[in-house]
């Protein structure tokens, strides 16, 4: 059973950080709040998304779970009014779920779970260093890096974070330090990622304050940020790529 | 569960080998030990498929839909080398299998490849080697690479290509990759398959030969076949059978009395009928269903058997009555958009000859006459919907008379069936005859190509033929086509042909199997040049048999008989 109210701003939010490295997920259904976990085909991306029952203004779920293609899905959020509410209700007959909004009610057919790919368990991963840095900044970096290549090394060295990327002709190197960091816990660390796996994740980041990376070398990195309160939590991991000489 | 290194390790073996008996016994060994070990009834029917570089049964409409650019760019994106290198190794190598060998080998170049979380899990934390995937895993992604649509479908495509060579050795990367072209190359055959399947679980070959003509799907008759249920088998409404062929004949032929009908121009369809869901399958078993909505309309309407499968020939009539170019009946076929305004612009008429199937009971063990009384008990004709005429008779002067009529009415000829003779699915025999007047062609796949010169720089300017080989499932070269070619044509060919470009050394292309041409010769000479061991004397291009597959090139056992007689 689940029936829930949320604010549209944050449901889209939430479903658009999901969809930026995923088509489709399982999304578990508890009392405690929905949450999904989600691999990208290629076994390299991962996304969780952790929604508390507190971010709903209604919320009332039993243990479940539904398959969402993603895309149908942002495509019927986006059709929401921003400033208003969605209500959500699965229809326990049809296995559908019913989506209301400023008048107009939808009925999404969902995907059978247990036909959908299970994201692996997230490998337990020592990540020394961790950098705070606002989603602007982060977005930016990226920006600056794909105008170069198509993969990006991030890392620490000498307490100050970097990003660098080369391409066949150019290069590109941004060094933050003091302001332009919102926090950093310094060691010193590189990995090198596929530049077309950050820019969809800086996609989902969306207009979020603050993004936290966690950092090792040659080593997944994961990203976190909450984007509207405290109630959402989106984790990204992504697997590095590895230079072989 | 069997490892996929299980089938490329039997893949390299069979690439060794010349011996069509040896291939089938490596095969043969292969299928038992699936079957032993295994999960048989997933695994077998995906090797059965594999082993022929073909992903889904060929009744089904799915498709993969991955081209070289797709692949090279997963590969490249596994492997870490750039898109332009993979290129290059597949103009060196000239084979896609062997560059994601070599790529994903990496040899001594400084690549950056792509981790997956496998890689991380282990105690260690450098990326593990030896993972192995099983067969079943590399079906379920050509699976959902297949049914990948919408927006940002190419990108999941290359994203699960990108895990499976991700994953896979160096050797099984090789096979994956020829497989996501379609395109084995180790000399495998329908003809072996089948054979195979009847080593490996004692069953007779032609069992199972009628089994695959019937269900259309060598992976669920080796299943079956395991089962020893072959006998079972039988016709499925719904599931297209392999429509009976017709071979060269004259009026010679005629030694007793023979059913004499039109050979229409037209294209044959087989027509599925189950209550009121109709389904029409083309020569290709093509579900063309969605296209033909006037001709679905008139079997719902004029069909009067609850159930039926149906063989009959579309034809498009214009203004003058004659029948339209051959082009004009594919855009009917090929159309997904405005059917209905083309349904106005180009009407068909659809000839029914023959009924395979009936309210629950297969026809096909019944001879041609009493399958033809049964046709004519349930159709209610219509101008646009009959049974075809027949002309029961052992006059050769009679016989002549309709060839003619049928001539002058803008059709291709006739067709002489022998009225005792059953259906059979598939086979191209005696027992139906075509008598044609223009010289025969040869229906030929393309298998590569040149850049033109002068003129036709900028333009693929010839073509090299290929017939097919049933043994082994290969295409064995017969000559290049320049001729019979208008610009006009030269240019929409150029176009065609670029989706199917797997490497390019100089001005030479090769080309995936895709397109088949019916070219017309003055000769066949025994050649040493080419790998069929014949060539065309004065080729020229009839037309494009875009309603043709590859495997429906004529053989080389019929290029020998032409080159005989």
């Amino acid at each position: 059973m689940f029936k829930a109210i949320i604010s549209a701003e944050a449901l889209q939010d939430a479903i658009k950080a999901v969809s930026a490295v995923v088509d489709e997920a399982r999304f578990e259904i508890a009392p405690e709040g929905l949450s999904a976990r989600a691999v990208d085909p290629a076994n390299a991306a991962m996304v969780s998304l952790e929604l508390s029952n507190d971010a709903f203004t209604l919320f009332e779920g039993t243990e479940g779970e539904i398959g969402i293609d993603l895309s149908r899905f942002v495509e019927i959020l986006g059709m929401a009014d921003r400033s208003g509410e969605i209500e959500l209700e699965l229809d326990p007959d049809t296995h559908k779920l019913d989506i209301s909004m400023s008048g107009l009610s939808y009925t999404l057919s969902l995907l059978d779970p247990s036909t959908m790919r299970k994201a692996p368990s997230v490998p337990a991963l020592d990540l020394p260093a961790e950098i705070a840095v606002s989603g602007s900044v982060f977005k930016r970096m990226i920006k600056a890096a794909e105008m170069v290549s198509d993969h990006m090394s991030m890392g620490v060295h000498d307490g100050v974070f970097f990003m660098e990327a080369t391409g066949d002709t150019d290069h590109v190197r941004l060094d933050l330090t003091g302001s332009d960091l919102i926090a950093i816990k310094p060691a010193e660390v590189r990995s090198l990622y596929s530049l077309d796996y950050l820019t969809d994740i800086s996609k989902g980041v969306g207009g979020a304050g603050e993004i936290v990376i966690d950092l090792g070398r040659d080593l997944p990195v994961v990203i976190k940020f909450e984007p509207t309160s405290g109630d959402c939590k989106i984790k990204y991991v992504l697997a590095p790529r590895i230079e072989s000489d | 569960m069997t490892s996929f290194k299980e089938f490329a390790d039997a893949c390299e073996t069979i690439e060794g080998i010349a011996s069509s008996l040896e291939m089938t016994t490596v095969v043969s060994s292969l299928l038992r030990r699936i079957s032993e070990f295994g999960d048989p009834d997933t695994e077998l029917a995906i090797v059965s498929r594999f082993i022929m570089g073909r992903v889904f049964p060929d009744w089904s409409d799915v498709e993969l839909g991955v081209g070289p650019s797709l692949l090279y760019d997963a590969i490249s994106r596994a492997s870490g080398l750039p898109v332009t290198r993979i290129k290059q190794l597949v103009r060196e190598t000239g084979d896609v299998g062997e560059t994601a060998k070599v790529a994903l080998e990496k040899g001594d170049e400084a690549s950056k490849s792509q981790t997956t979380f496998l890689d991380f899990t282990g105690a260690d934390t450098a990326p593990a080697a030896g993972l192995t995937i099983t067969i079943a895993d590399v079906f379920e992604r050509m699976n959902s690479i297949a049914h990948a649509s919408g927006k940002g479908s190419q990108q999941t495509k290359v994203k699960h290509l990108q895990y499976l060579f991700g994953t896979a050795s160096p050797v099984e990367s090789k096979y994956l990759a020829r497989i996501v072209l379609e395109e084995l190359r180790i000399g495998i055959g329908e003809g072996v398959v089948r054979d195979a399947i009847a080593q490996a679980f004692s069953e007779d070959v032609g069992e199972v030969e009628r089994a695959y003509m019937l269900i259309n799907d060598l992976g669920e008759v080796s299943v079956t076949a395991l089962h020893h249920d072959l006998d079972a088998v039988a016709i499925m409404i719904g599931r297209p059978i392999k429509p009976m062929l017709a071979q060269l004949g004259s009026f010679d032929d005629i030694i007793a009395v023979y059913a004499i009908e039109w050979k229409f121009d037209g294209t044959r369809v087989q027509i599925h009928k189950d209550g009121d869901c109709v389904r029409i399958f083309s020569r290709r078993l093509e579900d063309v269903t969605n296209s033909l909505p006037d001709i679905v309309k008139l079997v719902k309407s004029r069909i009067t058997a609850n159930q039926a499968i149906l063989d009959g020939e579309v034809v498009a009539v214009g203004a003058e009555g004659k029948p339209l170019a051959f082009q004009e009946i594919l855009k009917r076929f090929r159309r997904k958009y405005d059917i209905s305004a083309m349904v106005q612009k180009i009407p068909l008429y659809l000839n029914l000859f023959d009924i395979v199937y009936l309210d629950g009971v297969s026809l096909i063990d019944e001879d041609l006459r009493a399958r033809r009384a049964r046709l004519e008990e349930i159709v209610a004709q219509h101008k646009q919907f009959s049974v075809a005429e027949q002309v029961l008779t052992d006059d050769p002067a009679i016989a002549h008379a309709v060839y003619q009529a049928a001539l002058d009415a803008g059709h291709e000829g006739v067709m002489l069936k022998n009225p005792d003779s059953l259906y059979s699915p598939g086979k191209r025999g005696k027992n139906w005859l075509k008598v044609k007047p223009i010289m025969e062609t040869l229906d030929l796949v393309v298998v590569g190509a040149d850049w033109g010169e002068g003129r036709r720089a900028n333009l693929i300017g010839s073509y090299l033929l290929a017939c097919y080989d049933t043994d082994t499932g290969e295409f064995l070269e017969i000559g290049r086509v320049g001729t019979g070619i208008t610009d006009e044509q030269l240019a929409e060919l150029t176009e065609l042909f670029s989706q199917y470009i797997i490497s390019e050394v100089g001005s030479a292309i090769e080309l995936q199997p895709a397109v088949v041409f019916e070219i017309v010769y003055e000769e066949i000479q025994k050649s040493k040049h080419y790998a069929s061991g014949y060539a065309l004397r004065f080729p020229r291009l009839v037309r494009v048999r875009f309603d043709k597959m590859p495997e429906d090139a004529d053989t080389v056992e019929r290029v020998e008989r032409l080159a005989g007689g």
